[in-house]
Parts: structure tokens; sequence; C-alpha cells
């Protein structure tokens, strides 16, 4: 985090230096008035470097961070360089507040990006709230990031991860016409990301007329989940619902390959996971997610190739939406004429419409959610693809 | 129901398995050995470093596995125990030091192999599944089953008939007298964490093939389980332990199959009080220090 932050910092100080022997747009050195270098944009990333969401990084930390190479080689933003500020949230809720304060307060940034988890992102977001800093949350999917938030207003934060009220709707509507579901089984977690996605799962069964015919909770706690598919066996359910997380999802993949035989497991972002590409059982899964590496937008793959170019490996869906997001603030503040009026880039930031970037045509909605293409896939060769 | 009551024999015998160990420190040294889910889960990461990074197969990597965890155990000994117990120290400040060692180890492992759960590369585990009717068994699970009550036996078999055994006995009653009576109470302690960290290793390496899953928290949800199902057997009884082991096992997928699951956990833990308030000393538990 430090190192980003100080070759941040290193290149902002040398691009200054360099400034001043630069010549003025009028290409006369000779001339007396010799205009001031634009000052850098200061971005701030918080972003789990460590603690239990630190697989997220470094995947989150290059897709900004090529975002912001890009646009700085392509001119920066009138003339001003982007810069970088990465400050590690620690995956823990006071880590992030002190890095939303540090990039207000120290840094005196234009806008903020992250934190990693909707549970850190709870408490540092209103810190920028109240300092009328704007927020893109990037890997949130929660209920009440953006819109109706437990700590009051929230209209300075703005999401650019695909939340599960819109990707959920659209998983259970493919599934539904491509499997000729009747009824499902839902097992569910007991943590308030489980919980939240179980409300969505029913309402979305509901819509598309399928009956939930049980719910099955299991708690944290719990090492094994033969029980639970057993449970759900009885019901003769045309699929598994996975209310979870990676972990518990994995393990109830091996229970119904094994159990249920031909059966799908139908889940939400938690499936959505690079850790599971591997189980052998991966390809029961059917998952909305709001990135597909296999999406043939010249955006998408143009960002596919440079990312591998800079970084040596494929991104992933957290590099993808940080890509994005850099994008999304850029275009905001080309428009906004005034990096350093916070207003002026709050307004631009809700009139991005139909932008391109990787996730697709990208539009914030009234409460500054995400409006965007959700993909719904399944895992095929160890590969998340599209499902047909 | 048959399916489900092969599925609590199971999960009986993973809460035995790992309550074993714990059981075995706390009867002989009367020490609540908090890494011990710790030895647990690096039991399954070593188990992954042979498989995965030095190519050997899965029937190697076990042997290997329980080893270094018991020898780990001695060590953990050394360190976080043994000063502390040569300065009379009390039973809360070795539970602290084991919580110390917890930390450094799982962010150790987390620094290799990094926080999320992963797999055992395809293939490496062994997998052997067979059907009877309408019902699925697998190798593995059928192996920790019978695994689990051959352990609890040779346990109690070593315990009450041999020279280690009773070693152990005179040390559970009391250090300084089994001291005089010429027991090597320094190579006898050294026997119990290595058995006891063999034992959690084990569980750990058998658990993660099971499931073909590992990750640096593994051991946590049995924590609270494994000390659960000690009280409920009588501190400082293993057969007690590995019976206290079943019951939750059969109460919880009892309460998962006839009760709201809301209830489930109230319906296991409140069984468990039960028994407690039945048999204040536990199933197999005794009022006199004469333990193990």
């Amino acid at each position: 985090m430090r190192s980003l932050a100080a070759v941040g910092l290193a290149s902002a100080l040398l691009l200054a230096a360099c400034g001043g022997g630069t010549t003025t747009p009028s290409g006369n050195p000779a001339s007396a008035t010799v205009a001031a270098p634009k000052p850098d944009i200061k971005i701030g990333l918080a972003t789990a470097k460590s603690g239990a969401a630190n697989f997220y990084n470094p995947q989150q930390s290059n897709g900004a961070l090529l975002a912001v190479e890009q646009i700085n080689t392509a001119g920066g933003i009138a003339g001003a360089k982007l810069q970088l500020i990465v400050e590690d949230d620690g995956s823990v809720r006071d880590q992030g507040i002190t890095a939303f304060k540090k990039f207000i307060e120290q840094d005196k940034v234009v806008a903020i990006l992250g934190p990693t988890l909707s549970a850190v992102a709870a408490g540092a977001h209103p810190v920028a709230q109240a300092a009328g800093v704007p927020v893109i949350a990037i890997s949130n999917t929660g209920l009440g990031i953006v819109g109706k938030c437990d700590y009051g207003p929230c209209d300075w934060i703005f999401r650019a991860s695909l939340g599960e009220q819109s990707a959920v709707p659209e998983t259970v509507k493919a599934a539904t016409q491509k499997l000729g579901l009747k009824k499902v089984v839902i097992i569910y977690g007991d943590g308030k990301f489980e919980l939240d996605d179980l409300s969505i799962f029913k309402e979305a069964f509901k819509a598309n007329g399928v009956t939930v015919t049980k719910e099955i909770a299991y708690t944290a706690k719990d090492v094994d989940f033969a029980p639970f598919v057993t449970q759900a066996k009885g019901e003769t359910p045309d699929a598994i619902v996975a209310s979870s997380l990676a972990g518990a999802a994995g393990k109830i993949l091996d229970e119904v390959a094994k159990q249920m035989p031909g059966k799908r497991v139908i889940g939400g972002n938690g499936l959505n996971s690079a850790a599971l590409l591997s189980n052998a059982n991966a390809g029961l899964i059917v998952v909305g997610t709001a990135w597909s590496k296999a999406s043939t937008d010249k955006t998408n793959t143009d960002f596919v190739a440079a990312y591998k170019a800079r970084f040596g490996t494929d991104p992933d869906q957290f590099a993808a939406q940080s890509y994005t997001a850099v994008n999304v603030l850029a275009d905001a503040l080309k428009r906004s004429g005034n990096a350093t009026n916070n207003a002026a880039l709050k307004k631009a930031l809700e009139g991005v419409s139909s932008l391109a970037t990787p996730l697709g045509a990208f539009s914030f909605t009234a409460d500054h959610d995400v409006k965007q293409p959700t993909f719904v896939m399944t895992v095929k060769d160890g590969q998340f693809t599209p499902f047909q | 129901m048959a399916e489900q009551l092969y599925n609590a024999v199971f999960i009986g015998s993973i809460y035995a398995l790992f309550a074993l160990g714990f059981a075995l420190v706390f009867s002989v040294l009367d020490i609540l050995n908090l890494a011990h889910p710790t030895v647990f889960m690096l039991g399954a990461f070593i188990a992954l470093f042979v498989i995965g990074t030095l190519g050997l197969p899965w029937f190697v990597a076990l042997p290997i596995a329980v080893l270094v965890t018991g020898l780990f155990g001695i060590v953990l000994d050394r360190v976080a125990f043994a000063p502390l117990r040569r300065r009379g120290a009390p039973a809360l400040s070795s539970m602290i030091s084991s919580l110390a060692v917890t930390l450094i180890v799982v962010r150790l492992v987390e620094l290799r192999y990094g926080g999320d759960f992963i797999t055992f590369p395809a293939g490496a585990v062994p997998a052997f599944v067979f059907r009877v009717g309408d019902a699925t068994f697998e190798g593995i699970r059928l192996a920790i089953v019978v695994l689990t009550v051959a352990l609890m036996l040779a346990l109690t078999y070593v315990l009450r008939r041999t020279q280690l055994g009773r070693d152990l006995r005179a040390l559970a009653e009391n250090p300084r007298a089994a001291r005089l009576l010429g027991v090597n109470v320094d190579r006898a302690i050294a026997a119990t964490f290595f058995v006891s960290s063999a034992l959690g290793g084990l569980a750990g390496v058998l658990l993660a093939f099971a499931y073909n899953t590992l990750d640096s928290k593994m051991g946590v949800p049995l924590e609270l389980r494994a000390f659960t199902v000690m009280v409920v057997g009588g501190m400082g009884s293993l057969p007690g332990a590995v019976i206290g082991a079943y019951i939750l096992g059969f109460g919880e997928v009892a309460s998962l199959v006839y009760l709201p699951t809301e209830l489930r956990d109230a319906f296991a833990f409140g069984l468990l009080f039960l028994v407690l308030v039945l048999r204040p000393t536990g199933l197999l538990g005794q009022k006199s220090p004469d333990r193990v």
C-alpha cells in the first residue's frame, strides 16, 4: 500500500519538477509567462490488502492503476494527471474509516473508491458522506450501500458494483427459462449477506412463478452440509439455491453432485468466486455476475489485453469493476469542468450515461446504483462461461 | 432417514476426532489448548504442501502431516506452555499463550496461501463413492467413522494398559508425586502433546480430504463443539468426549429433520444442557482427580 502511494507521490513530485521546464501552450519557450502545471487530481482507493478479504487484491488495485495509467497516457483530465493513492482497509471497519479520513483530511482527494467489503463500507462511507466527498463503491453488493442507507442520507455514495437486487432476478429469470424450474429449495446461511440474498431470491422466484418448497438454514459454525442437502432432496426440487458465501457453496455443490446428480445450484454473488473454479462440481453453478471475461465487446477485449500485458495475468471481475470506476470518474471529471468542486463532480457523476466500459454500457440510476447488463454464467473448464 | 442417520454418525465422528486430541491434553495436563484448532488446520495445509508443492501422493502426505503436527505439538509445549508451567503461572496464562501461537501460525499460513479457502489439485484427493439404493457413501467418510472409533479404543488401551499410560495417569493425578515415583515427567508431557497434536493434524487432513477444501480458519467452528462435548462427556474422559460428540451430532441432525431450522442450535445445545443438569460431572466424568 505504502509503496504504491510512495510511487504515486514520487511520480507526482517528478512531474511537478519536470513541469516547470515545459513550454507554454503557445510553444514559445522564451515567453515570460510560463503557465504553472496543473496540479494532479488525487483519487483515493481503500482496498483490502490484508485481512479476511485480502484475496480481492492485487486485482482490485491493479484494475484502478491500469485505468489511471491509461488516462494519464492519453493526456489526463484537461491536461491534469490523475494520481491514485492506495490505502489498505485491512478488511475491518476501523481501518477503513481511518483510510477514508486520511484521504479526505490529509490527501484532499476529489473522490474515493472502495472499501472492499460491504461491512467496512458501512463504517467508512458515512465519513465521506459527512465531508461531501463522492465515493464509488467498487465491490459492495449488499443492501443499504446506496439509496436507502442505515446511517441516514447517502447521496454522495455511488455504486459501480452490481448489487444483488439487480443480479439475482436476472439469474432467476434465466435459470427458470432454461431449466424449466417449477420448485426449488433454498439453503441459506445466517450472515447478513446470505439473509439479504434469501429475501431477494424468494421475491425473484415468486415473480417467475416458481415455488420455494423449503428454506433450510445453516449457521457459520456448521461444518458438514450433507444433512442439509439430504433434507432438500426430500422435496424433490428441480434445482437447489445456495444463498451462501463461497466456502459453504463449495460444500453444497459437492453434496448436490453426490446426492442429487444432474441438479444445478443457483446462487448469488457468493458463488461468483475464483476460489470455486477449481471445485470439481463447479459446472453445476448458475450465477449472475457483473462481468464476463468472454464478452466480445471491444472495450472489454481491449481491457483484458491491456491488463494481461501490464500485469502478466488475466483480470477478474474485481479488476474490471475498479477499472470501470476510475473510467466513470474520469468521464465525470471531464464533464464537471472543475476538479476541485465536489458538488459539480457529484452532479457530473449523476450524469454518467451509457458509458462504454468492460462491464457493458454503464449508467447510474436515480439512487446512484449501477445500471449495467447482468451476465448469467456457469463454469466450464475452470472458467466462468455464459450460461446457455 | 437411513441417510440422515449416516450423516449424523459422520458429523459425530468429526466432532469426536477433533475432540480426542483436545481432551487428551486437558485430561493429563489440565491445559485448555486453544491452539488445537490451529494444529488441526496446520495438518491440512501440510498435506496440501506435500501434495501441491512437493507433488507427492495423498498416502504419503497423510503420515507426513501427522508426524509434523505431532512434532509441532512438542514445540508448542516448549514455547507456549513449559515456561509458564515452570513458573507456576495460572491456567489463564497458558490459554492466552496458546491463543498467541494460534494468531501467529494462522497469519503465517495466510501469508503463504491467502485467507480464502482453497482446494487440493484436481484428482489428488482419495475419492471413492458407492451407492446403496438411493443413498450415497464415500470411502473417506467411512474411513473417518471407523478410524474415530478405532483411535478412541486404542487411546483408551494405551492409557489403561501400557507403561506410558500409567505414567500419564500418574502425571494427571499429581506431577510432583509422579516425578518422585520415577516417572519421566518431561517425556510424558512431550508424548501427550505429540499424540494430541498428531490426532489434531490427522483430523485436519481427513476433513480436508473429505471436503476437498481448506482454509486458515477451518478449525474455529469445531473448537466450541469440542469444548462442549468434553464437558458433556465428562471433563477428562476420552470415551466420554466421543460419546458426547455423537450425542451432539445426532442432536443437530435430528433437530434439522424434525424442527424449524431456527431452533436447531437451541435444540442441540439444550439437549447437552439437559445432560449436565442430570449429571453435573458429565456422562463419564468422575469427581475425584482419578481421570484419564
